[in-house]
């Protein structure tokens, strides 16, 4: 391009369906700069813009948290619905009981996800309910300031309080269990993986679990690192600003190809491994996934990839035995029965 | 000695899971089909076997409802309660006791008729002698009370339907029942029965079922539920009734049920259909309702239709659970944290069950705020006369969702919380129409929905909202008024008291009050509720708590010039209401007044 003369106006590009990106955008984000959250978001945008869904079939699902304000800054064309702490699954279970036919994406916490909603979680996936659930995972609780979640790594440090000591919950292990039908791991500086991860399970018949790992800029530190919030707090002294946020670049884009790992070097210094799951890895297998998380988890490694996949359990639709158009759809003279229904109701019970 | 024809109280004594119910029910069924003005209440434990059922049965020509003020006719077949149960009893009483419990009849100074249930049941079938011995007692009573023969061979049949066999067993042994006593034993006791003519045809069905009916009649799209005593037979007579009367041909339904992992989640569904433009409910009882505060509170806030039933129960915590109580009236009226206010619906017979079972409905689509039906045990769960159920009178009002684009376009400005009308309703348009879409939100908010924490938005948020639900009083079904010419006391009441305030009013008339009654069936209060009081010198409000709930809600709504106009007679000990400790306290509470 460079070496091309710059023209006045490129043409849109366009979709599928005719749709430019801008038709799948949000609002501005006000997360700290340089979150992760923001770079899924972005994907998010990316995926349903590059599936060709009319961006008004998307309903947008959250809780409570960091996570859970993104909606807010993706696909501003959906209906969306920022919950309570942990109810999403449950909100949108009902309004898919109601309307089967929008593409419920939801976006969730570790906090949101892993404790005070686990059990929302479960039984989603139990329902197999048609959904895609994005775990944007931390570690950290961010909107009250950075308390350990149930994510957290054994050996986590924050800048004030112990080491954490409690063994992390894996949600992607949880879900394997679980049978739930679509589970993957990525990272959120991973745009391409996640990408494609992401398309593949908003075309998915099921509960898709995406568990992202996206670093805290703020808050998932420790003061030793030349990064951290306490460092740069510590010198910055002299401007007494006791709420200074450092602004962070978003980490660098970074894919690890299949088989293979990489360090990835953390805003504070501090490096986790990635490592893409093989291409031999079948994710039919439940048993070699589960192996995979254990393995990975053994030599302090995070894998990535879709790690599990079954399309052959029926859905929460199925279960439902509902009429086929959604509820929303059926006419009013249709749900209310005929008079003559309740007369013979009345008769009946006068025997 | 005089006979006493209709007009006494049966207290049958067993153990649960022994097959008391269906004896119970069919003793019940036969009096009814005589045309004798009856009523049953089930005493159950909350246990699956081997602990007390009372069941008590009202005959009552006057049409008294609420169990008697003492035991007439006592059957004793429990051993476990035995001796407490016999020494409860007054004088003169009639008791019809297993002699084969081995236990001791030790009271002189009732009538006794001792009937060996076990042995005669044995002598059917020893393997279900358990299960035979109640319905002997049934015959027995049907020989000692004059209990028709043909009324208690339809009851058997209605209670089995079908089943050949079990038909012949039990009317063989009400038969043997029968015998035994007529051949045994000399009627000494003035208790009869007396079939009366039926002039309207009725049916007995409990209160759950009524409002399950009535939900489908009101195109509810998704029920919800977890299951909790007393609430489950109403969620599953929704589930019972969907493939009879809310599926087409193919059998594919137009009513989604889920069975939640818990209330919370039951709650959440709930506002999900509501949010996606669907009639979502959910079922439960005062400790669910505990458990759904925070999405109520989001339903309110965020302006979802939402309806909840709640069967009440006996609180605080687990109480008890399988007894009566009307105690979630604040907790629903101002469920959740923050300033709220909500619509309550109170039933108070079963037909109401069923007209507010579709008529919440419309009220949670009009209003766009949750809509709570609050029943208790005693209406939910125990069996009510009723003439029928009318279809609803009105077409289902889905309220201001705007559907179609050109109507949408009509909008100089479209707002989800835009006050277009000044009657605090604004417009909504639904998840996928992709007209006028928003991030729905729990936290504050414009009212164009964005995100805003500035003091105008909140307040005037809040003042709407208010507004919104003040408005909404004159809207929901008006008290039912029953008043004398003197306007000197007046009762205000709800619910289940419906069932005891006659035999109430009664007992104070015949010490020479009159009362005027007005029962309430919805909060916000109706303007008819303030001009009772206004009219009457003194008010009592009467409900089955103990801390008075209603009347703390009326003393903080009505002007303060009435407010001492007032008095609260709030009682309860889980039992049913007895009509005799209620007129008690009222005329304690008027003697105080006047001093």
């Amino acid at each position: 391009m460079s070496d091309k003369p710059a023209r006045a106006a490129r043409p849109v590009k366009l979709n599928v369906i005719n749709e430019p990106k801008d038709s799948y955008t949000g609002g501005p984000s006000s997360l700290c700069p340089g979150c992760g959250h923001d770079q899924i978001s972005n994907v998010i945008i990316n995926a349903a813009w590059e599936n060709g869904i009319q961006p008004h079939r998307i309903a947008k699902m959250s809780g409570i948290g960091c996570s859970s304000k993104t909606p807010a800054y993706y696909l501003g064309q959906s209906h969306g619905f920022n919950t309570v702490h942990g109810r999403m699954p449950s909100v949108t279970t009902g309004a898919y009981a109601v309307n089967k036919d929008l593409l419920y994406i939801g976006v969730s916490g570790d906090g949101d996800s892993a404790s005070i909603g686990i059990g929302q979680l479960i039984h989603a996936i139990r329902r197999n309910m048609d959904m895609v659930y994005i775990v944007e995972n931390n570690g950290v609780y961010g909107l009250t300031k950075g308390q350990y979640s149930a994510t957290a790594d054994i050996g986590s440090k924050k800048k004030k309080g112990p080491i954490n000591e409690t063994q992390p919950i894996d949600l992607c292990a949880l879900a394997i269990n679980l049978g739930c039908t679509f589970v993957a791991r990525s990272f959120s500086g991973s745009k391409k993986q996640l990408n494609s991860i992401l398309k593949a399970a908003m075309s998915h018949k099921g509960f898709a679990l995406i568990d992202v790992i996206s670093p805290c800029v703020t808050f998932n530190n420790n003061d030793e690192s030349m990064k951290s919030y306490g460092y740069v707090k510590e010198n910055e002294i002299t401007l007494h600003m006791t709420d200074y946020i450092p602004h962070f670049n978003p980490i660098t884009e970074v894919e690890v190809p299949e088989g293979h790992f990489r360090d990835i070097t953390l805003h504070d210094g501090s490096t986790i491994r990635l490592e893409t799951i093989s291409k031999e890895h079948d994710p039919s297998d439940a048993v070699a996934a589960l192996t995979a998380l254990h393995q990975a988890e053994t030599n302090a490694k995070h894998v990535t990839g879709l790690l599990y996949f079954d399309n052959t359990k029926a859905s929460l639709t199925e279960d439902l035995g509902l009429v086929d158009k959604p509820l929303i759809d059926v006419a009013d003279d249709e749900l209310r029965p005929d008079k003559s229904t309740l007369d013979k109701i009345n008769a009946a019970f006068l025997g | 000695m005089e006979n006493i024809v209709n007009d006494f109280t049966i207290n049958i004594a067993t153990a649960n899971g022994t097959g008391s119910q269906s004896a119970n029910l069919i003793l019940l069924q036969s009096l009814f089909d005589m045309g004798v003005p009856v009523s049953g209440k089930n005493l159950f434990p909350s246990n699956i076997s081997g602990l007390p059922t009372w069941y008590i049965i009202r005959l009552s020509d006057h049409g008294y409802q609420a169990p008697g003020n003492r035991t007439d006719v006592q059957v004793l077949v429990n051993p476990a309660t035995w001796a407490e149960d016999l020494a409860a009893l007054e004088p003169g009483t009639v008791v019809v006791w297993n002699e084969n419990s081995k236990l001791e009849m030790d009271r002189d100074d009732v009538i006794s008729y001792p009937i060996p249930m076990t042995k005669i049941a044995r002598g059917i079938n020893p393997k279900l002698a358990k299960l035979i011995t109640n319905i002997v007692y049934v015959g027995a009573l049907a020989e000692i009370l004059g209990i028709e023969q043909s009324a208690l061979e339809s009851a058997v049949a209605k209670q089995f339907k079908g089943k050949d066999s079990a038909i012949e067993l039990n009317t063989n042994a009400l038969n043997l029942g029968r015998e035994y006593f007529r051949e045994n034993l000399a009627k000494s006791d003035p208790y009869r029965v007396e079939s009366r003519e039926i002039e309207t045809p009725q049916f007995f069905v409990e209160g759950n079922e009524a409002v399950a009916l009535g939900a489908l009649f009101g195109g509810a799209q998704l029920l919800s539920w977890y299951p909790i005593t007393p609430s489950s037979s109403l969620a599953e007579g929704m589930i019972n009734w969907i493939p009879k009367i809310r599926t087409n041909d193919d059998g594919e339904a137009t009513c989604a049920v889920i069975q939640a992992e818990d209330e919370l989640a039951a709650a959440g569904m709930v506002l999900g259909a509501g949010w996606a433009g669907g009639r979502g409910m959910t079922a439960t009882s005062g400790p669910g309702i505990s458990l759904m505060q925070e999405f109520i509170g989001l339903a309110y806030f965020a302006e979802i239709p939402s309806v909840f039933w709640d069967v009440c129960r006996v609180g605080p915590s687990t109480g008890l659970p399988t007894r009566t109580q009307q105690s979630d009236i604040t907790m629903l009226y101002e469920g959740s944290h923050g300033d709220t206010q909500h619509i309550v619906l109170f039933p108070g017979t079963v037909e109401e069950c069923f007209e507010f079972g579709w008529r919440a409905f419309d009220y949670t689509e009009k209003f766009q705020t949750p809509v709570f039906g609050m029943s208790d045990l005693d209406l939910g769960m125990n069996r009510w006369a009723c003439a029928g159920f009318d279809y609803p009178s009105e077409n289902m009002d889905r309220g201001k969702v705007v559907r179609d684009r050109d109507v949408f376009e009509a909008f100089e400005e479209f707002g989800r919380y835009l006050d277009v009308d000044g009657d605090g309703i604004p417009y909504r348009t639904l998840p996928g129409s992709g007209m006028a879409p928003i991030l729905y939100r729990g936290t504050g908010h414009n009212p164009m929905g964005v995100y805003s924490e500035k003091p105008h938005d909140y307040l005037q948020l809040m003042t709407r909202l208010r507004n919104k639900i003040d408005s909404a009083r004159d809207q929901l079904p008006a008290p039912i008024l029953r008043e004398e010419n003197e306007c000197e006391i007046g009762i205000i009441y709800l619910g289940s008291m419906e069932n005891t305030i006659q035999e109430i009013d009664d007992i104070l008339e015949s010490t020479g009050l009159k009362v005027s009654q007005c029962r309430l069936r919805a909060l916000p209060a109706h303007s008819e509720i303030e001009k009772f009081i206004e009219r009457h010198e003194t008010t009592i409000v009467l409900e089955i708590n103990r801390d008075g709930q209603l009347y703390g809600i009326l003393r903080k709504e009505i002007p303060i010039n009435l407010v001492p106009k007032l008095r609260s007679v709030a009682y309860s000990d889980g039992m049913p209401p007895r009509a005799k400790i209620y007129a008690d306290m009222i005329l304690e509470s008027l003697k105080e007044g006047s001093q």
